[in-house]
């Protein structure tokens, strides 16, 4: 009883909140903004609202019930220049150095989540998670794609080449799953048990094995659409070398936080987000180098980089706790401008149009997450109950997914559009059904506390 | 690109030169003073800057102006947060009168002799005389405690009452200046928005308005105890959102947020939690005050150094009588020495972020040469204010 009047007196308080922010915008955004002391003041103002109103609507939706990420992304939805106009495009744009900023940091956390003696204890179990879902997944959805490319809006214009691109794409980012909203969830209903460790140990580690599954598909995206004929050895040789140089950069980073750790201490979160900032940026800005002054493409991996970073300094030195702890401290400010800004960069004009195909794409996900965890825990011979239940486990997405459709927004224009927009309408399903899901599946194996 | 390795170099250095300057290591008493100030980060700006390496040019500058609306927010917080009434009281009001008017009188000496002596004679004229005279007179008036802090293994054995009395009016004489600075804003809708006195009124009932509504959206937010990571954001969100609000009004930053701080450390219940949060990113956030001043800087003229000269001239006549006047106003404060003045030179950070406010909020031909004016007078007050506090207080001993 006691629980229910404070969630009502929270909710007319955000109400209240809401309602006096909203009069405020539409005060100060209706003002003329001549000097470009203004014009930079009018963008501090939209930053700082967007912040504020997503973590609002956060709490709201946590209330009913709703994962917190969904709330920040329909804020950005709400925000966007699609419904109330509030954040412009342009604005949206010139935005885009938080979601560089945010992903690094994404990555350097679910680095830090990934323990040596877990995985080593879950091996096998989890190994066959993986290669058994990633097949089903991609198999299952870049044929979905192709196969009734004709029957969308969406894709019913696209050459076949680039259908197959966006398949290929779609297909390896439905792999990901979501780290933060795993742990979140298992952290709400308090669980521990083999269910759960092992859920999240796969979400985890599809993480990291995302960006080479990613950077593969890029590849032979870029085969695909450049015309350049088969793949040959070099490219290949090109995608380990720029892996292999990417996890030995991300291990120095790893010891060079570990260190910064040892001999300082102090400002960490700053320092970490200065680090996952200045790795995003130093690697395009190498990659660019390289290419232009001495011709050779060098694509150094930055998610590839903090993840590693994340895992040395969690694996091979003494401060992973403290390490995540101050992770943890300023996540929240960077997630929620993170998934806010993803929601309002939405193109919600080609949502309309290619709804139905992202509801069959969620359908086909969710039944190649079930047959592949269920053969993957038949196989490792895991109790049934679990084998029935773990795919509910496995939906959520958001996070990389996001991020990954952006970057392949960036090197493919062409098809970019149409990618962002497909991706983040299964994430917008996923992410809201995913939580739920999951939280259930804890309850019906026993392994909720709460 | 270029503006992300710009924010990169300024985060890096202001991080890194506040590991250096601030975690103890021993340096010689002149090094110390350069470094503790963090004068050479003000160096380094302008060696970065347009003027030299051009590595941060003005577009990448114009790109980070939000960052710099955030810097002066959060300050301006800080200040606000210094203001708590309560621990105000227990010192004796005379303090309280003593602080005042020592800033008064130094803001109103500095005003007259840069208003009648120092422009006259570098020919500045127009409207903007009047809003540079304020921001001068400003900048003057504040005080800092490096030097006790630079001191302080010494002063334990130095009269307590004298370092009690400098630590109290250096806390406080900033806020005279900070309400002077603030009648510079009146100012900025005549000079660029060609507003009437209906304007006026109008604009002053706006800021009004937006500050209060500021605040009770904090109110709002900080209702609840929450947990660190969600005041975190909070914190950042609010800072973010007043200052750009204060900014698109053509109000000061600075001044919004030390209002907003006022209230709040006066007014709510998680004014500790708040303080500590702001307090922890402090010195970085100064270290990037000072570079984006140097990238900033513009040394035209070499007349520049001779009007410094005069204005810190004007700025000593005003804290050496201000100290004196304290010392005979009340029977209670005859016993301080009265070369009190002599422990006020001290510049601290207010004018430098007064500076940056006005550079944001006034541009125009004379903006350069006023910041490069008080730029000077700062290093130079930072090197004059040391011997002299030591000299004070050895005295009294």
């Amino acid at each position: 009883m006691a629980d229910l009047f404070q969630q009502r007196r929270n909710l007319i308080i955000y109400f209240l909140t809401l309602v006096l922010m909203g009069g405020f915008a539409a005060w100060i955004r209706g003002l003329d903004v001549p000097t470009s002391w203004q014009r930079s003041g009018m963008v501090d103002f939209c930053l700082g609202f967007v912040l504020l109103a997503a973590y609002i609507i956060g709490q709201v939706f946590r209330m009913v019930r709703l994962p917190l990420i969904s709330g920040y992304i329909f804020a950005g939805i709400a925000l966007g220049p699609y419904i109330s106009g509030f954040l412009t495009r342009d604005m949206v744009h010139d935005l885009r150095l938080v979601d560089d900023l945010a992903l690094s940091f994404i990555a350097l956390t679910a680095g830090g989540a990934l323990r040596l003696p877990f995985l080593k204890q879950h091996g096998k179990g989890i190994m066959l998670n993986i290669v058994l879902q990633t097949k089903v997944i991609f198999g299952a959805m870049s044929v979905f794609v192709i196969l009734t490319r004709n029957c969308f809006s969406l894709t019913k214009n696209l050459p076949f080449h680039l259908a197959t691109s966006l398949a290929v794409l779609v297909g390896t980012i439905a792999v990901a799953r979501s780290p933060s909203a795993a742990i979140a969830v298992i952290n709400e209903c308090r669980a521990s048990g083999p269910f759960s460790d092992r859920i999240l140990g796969v979400t985890v580690a599809l993480d990291v094995l995302i960006i080479v599954l990613f950077t593969l598909t890029l590849t032979a995206i870029k085969i695909i659409l450049t015309s350049a004929g088969a793949l040959d050895s070099q490219v290949f040789l090109a995608l380990f070398l720029e892996m292999s140089v990417s996890i030995v950069v991300g291990i120095v980073l790893g010891k060079g936080i570990a260190c910064y750790i040892h001999w300082i201490g102090h400002d960490l979160p700053l320092f970490l987000l200065f680090l996952a900032f200045g790795a995003t940026k130093a690697s395009f800005w190498l990659s660019h180098f390289m290419e232009s002054h001495f011709d050779f493409y060098l694509h150094l991996e930055p998610l590839l980089i903090c993840m590693s970073a994340g895992f040395t300094v969690q694996n091979f030195s003494q401060a992973g706790p403290f390490f995540m702890e101050n992770l943890q401290r300023i996540a929240l400010p960077v997630y929620v401008l993170f998934f806010s800004l993803a929601g309002a960069s939405l193109n919600l004009d080609a949502l309309r149009s290619c709804w139905p195909m992202a509801m069959c794409l969620v359908v086909i996900r969710a039944m190649g997450i079930m047959g592949g965890s269920w053969l993957a825990g038949t196989i490792n011979r895991d109790p049934p109950e679990h084998n029935r239940n773990a795919w509910m486990g496995y939906l959520t997405q958001a996070g990389i997914s996001i991020g990954l459709a952006q970057l392949a927004q960036r090197q493919f224009p062409e098809i970019g559009v149409h990618l962002t927009t497909l991706v983040m309408a299964i994430i917008s399903v996923n992410e809201m059904v995913g939580p739920i899901t999951f939280k259930w599946a804890l309850n019906r194996v026993g392994e909720a506390k709460k | 690109m270029k503006i992300f390795f710009a924010l990169l170099i300024i985060v890096f250095l202001a991080f890194s030169g506040y590991h250096l300057t601030f975690r103890g290591i021993r340096l010689p008493l002149f090094a110390r003073t350069f470094y503790l100030t963090g004068t050479e980060f003000l160096f380094l700006g302008l060696l970065l800057g347009p003027q030299f390496l051009n590595l941060l040019d003005e577009e990448t500058t114009r790109g980070l102006e939000p960052l710099g609306t955030l810097l002066l927010g959060w300050i301006g917080l800080i200040f606000g947060f210094q203001f708590e009434m309560a621990k105000l009281r227990r010192f004796p009001f005379e303090f309280l009168l003593a602080a005042i008017m020592e800033g008064l009188l130094t803001l109103t000496l500095v005003f007259l002799g840069v208003y009648l002596v120092l422009f006259p004679f570098l020919s500045i004229a127009g409207p903007m005389k009047i809003v540079a005279a304020l921001v001068l007179a400003s900048a003057a008036a504040c005080t800092a405690q490096t030097g006790l802090a630079i001191l302080a293994p010494k002063i334990a054995d130095r009269p307590r009452n004298t370092v009690t009395i400098l630590r109290y009016i250096s806390s406080i004489d900033g806020l005279c200046a900070l309400m002077f600075f603030g009648l510079v804003f009146l100012f900025r809708p005549l000079l660029y928005a060609e507003a009437s006195w209906i304007g006026e009124v109008q604009w002053g009932v706006s800021v009004s308005l937006g500050t209060l509504a500021g605040l009770f959206l904090y109110n709002l937010f900080i209702m609840q105890r929450r947990p660190e990571s969600e005041l975190i954001l909070l914190v950042i969100g609010m800072a973010v959102l007043l200052s750009g609000m204060a900014s698109v009004l053509n109000f000061s930053p600075l001044l919004t947020n030390f209002v907003v701080g006022f209230c709040l450390v006066n007014f709510s219940r998680e004014k500790e939690r708040v303080f500590e949060m702001l307090i922890r990113v402090e010195k970085p956030f100064y270290l990037l005050l000072l570079v984006i001043l140097g990238v900033n800087w513009r040394l035209d003229t070499a007349c520049v150094f001779l009007s410094a000269a005069a204005y810190c001239l004007f700025r000593c006549l005003g804290k050496f009588s201000g100290g004196f006047l304290v010392t005979r106003l009340s029977p209670g404060l005859r016993q301080y020495p009265s070369n009190l003045g002599f422990g006020l030179l001290d510049p601290g950070g207010l004018p430098l972020a007064i500076l940056l406010d006005f550079q944001k909020g006034f541009p125009s031909d004379i903006t350069n040469g006023v910041s490069s004016i008080v730029l000077i007078a700062v290093i130079l007050n930072n090197f004059l204010s040391l011997p002299l506090l030591n000299r004070l207080l050895k005295a009294k001993n």
